[in-house]
């Protein structure tokens, strides 16, 4: 039946007809967007969930005094390797001169450092007895960025608390730590000034076997400990 | 006829707007962007394969002019520390039961109130500054001159630390070159500067001759860095534990601490 041959009042209802159709699916559409922008603002918590988890984890196996310390050590490792980009904070801590590396240099930089920055955090872990972690606030540092702040506290004590901030950055559906401050100072970008100051007064291979002694040490004191 | 089309579009219109508007939110987070984008229009994998920049990745080195003075100064207060310094302080630190060594480091830090209030000033922050003379009138007394910190523990009045080196920042002034005090540690030449005014505020370097008025500044920061130190012992060694350039870990820590302290006085206006 063609449009022409039916009566106005028909040719009334196809219309509305098809407006609602159209009216019902666009209506479809802003229900999946909007559903869409809920799912996304629900991301928006999830830096300090990520924090969270990672600093329970790890102060649940320091709590465990009754397990073998290497077997301590090793699910410490796991908890912090599994939140902390440790890649991004070797290529960050190297700034500029990261691409003067060869790729064999990056590969060779990037492992020395995260197993010193891991026996880093597991030496300041062990250290870390009865003091408190209080989560704070989360900060949002523009798009894909985010800062985690919390405040080490000694219970019974007056001092002001430790701010210990972490800063993270979406890498897919995840947030991954790919800093740290302590009292407002930029771990990673302490490391960059004193990796700046090696690099050019003494070059690279001076860096790498400092930076393997160094970790050398960290990791036999953290058996001695 | 025209016109029966045209009088039902509006509602169609509405609901596209209303979806452009609400996908627009949508593209804003990556979140959501990521999981529909193609994988070449991805901002993340974009930003990766164009090699983001990377947090400080194209900041020049820390600018130090004056690093050969710098070098040999820090060494210098490395061996002063460990000669001096650091057996002077565990000495101290032995002899002392920790409450004592931390009501000494209050006395110290009462008696510096006239820097503290009056930069709280320089800078308008009237509260502070009179945060600073209620704290000094409740520690001297209630506080047996200086040795507790009732003012914080009892009436919650914390201190508002301030000097002259920060009255400079504050007002914009260039803080200059990183400098290496001998004794003194770590500073810049405005620093140095606001170290110098802040010294000449005691009413003391005044009223008497300047030869008992400096050696008795002298012993008092004698004293003070040593009760200092005593309460951190390992400070140092701590350091160097973890420093691969204990001069570059040093230099960077304060340049960073005092930055953030403008930063915060700057925050802590409204």
């Amino acid at each position: 039946m063609k449009a022409e041959n039916l009566d106005n009042i028909t040719r009334v209802r196809v219309v509305r007809m098809r407006t609602r159709v159209w009216n019902a699916m666009m209506m479809a559409v802003a229900v999946a967007l909007l559903a869409g922008t809920m799912a996304s603002r629900a991301f928006a918590d999830e830096p300090m969930g990520v924090v969270k988890g990672t600093v329970n984890q790890a102060l649940d196996v320091l709590r465990d005094r009754q397990a073998p310390l290497a077997q301590r050590q090793e699910q410490l490792r796991q908890i912090v390797s599994a939140s902390f980009d440790f890649k991004e904070m070797a290529r960050s801590a190297l700034g500029y001169h990261w691409r003067q590396l060869s790729p064999a240099q990056q590969d060779e930089f990037t492992k020395t450092f995260v197993a010193f920055i891991e026996d880093s955090y597991l030496g300041k872990l062990n250290e870390f007895t009865n003091q408190q972690v209080d989560f704070t606030t989360t900060k949002s540092l523009g798009q894909g960025y985010a800062q985690v702040n919390t405040n080490i506290v000694k219970p019974g004590s007056s001092e002001d608390p430790t701010k210990l901030n972490f800063l993270l950055e979406q890498e897919g559906s995840t947030w991954k730590i790919y800093d740290v401050t302590v009292d407002a100072i930029s771990i990673i970008a302490n490391y960059r000034n004193q990796f700046n100051r090696v690099m050019n007064n003494k070059g690279y291979d001076t860096l790498i076997s400092d930076l393997k002694s160094k970790q050398a040490a960290l990791e036999a004191s953290l058996g001695t400990r | 006829m025209e016109r029966l089309k045209l009088a039902t579009t509006p509602n169609a219109l509405c609901a596209l707007v209303a979806a452009a508007f609400l996908s627009g939110f949508c593209f804003a987070s990556p979140a959501f962007s990521q999981d529909i984008a193609p994988l070449g229009q991805n901002p993340i994998s974009k930003q990766q394969a164009e090699g983001k920049p990377l947090p400080g990745e194209n900041n020049e080195v820390t600018p130090d002019p004056l690093n050969g003075f710098n070098e040999a100064m820090f060494s210098f207060n490395l061996k002063l520390d460990d000669w001096v310094l650091h057996p002077v302080a565990s000495g101290w630190a032995y002899i002392t039961p920790e409450p004592v060594r931390t009501g000494v480091g209050h006395f110290f830090d009462n008696v510096d109130v006239i820097p503290r209030f009056a930069n709280n000033v320089f800078q308008l922050k009237m509260a502070e500054a009179g945060v600073e003379l209620a704290r000094f009138g409740i520690n001297s007394t209630l506080g047996v001159a200086g040795f507790f910190d009732p003012a914080q523990a009892w009436f919650g009045l914390k201190e508002h630390d301030n000097d002259f080196g920060l009255t400079l920042r504050y007002w914009g002034a260039p803080t200059g070159p990183y400098l290496m005090l001998p004794f003194f540690g770590p500073s810049t030449i405005g620093d140095t500067v606001g170290k110098v005014a802040d010294g000449a505020m005691n009413p003391m370097s005044y009223l008497l001759p300047w030869y008992v008025s400096l050696s008795a500044e002298t012993g008092w920061r004698v004293g003070e860095a040593i009760n200092y130190r005593a309460q951190h012992l390992n400070m140092f060694e701590e350091a160097d534990r973890y420093a691969i350039d204990l001069y570059g870990a040093v230099q960077d820590a304060y340049l960073q601490t005092r930055d953030n302290k403008v930063k915060q006085l700057h925050e802590e206006e409204w």
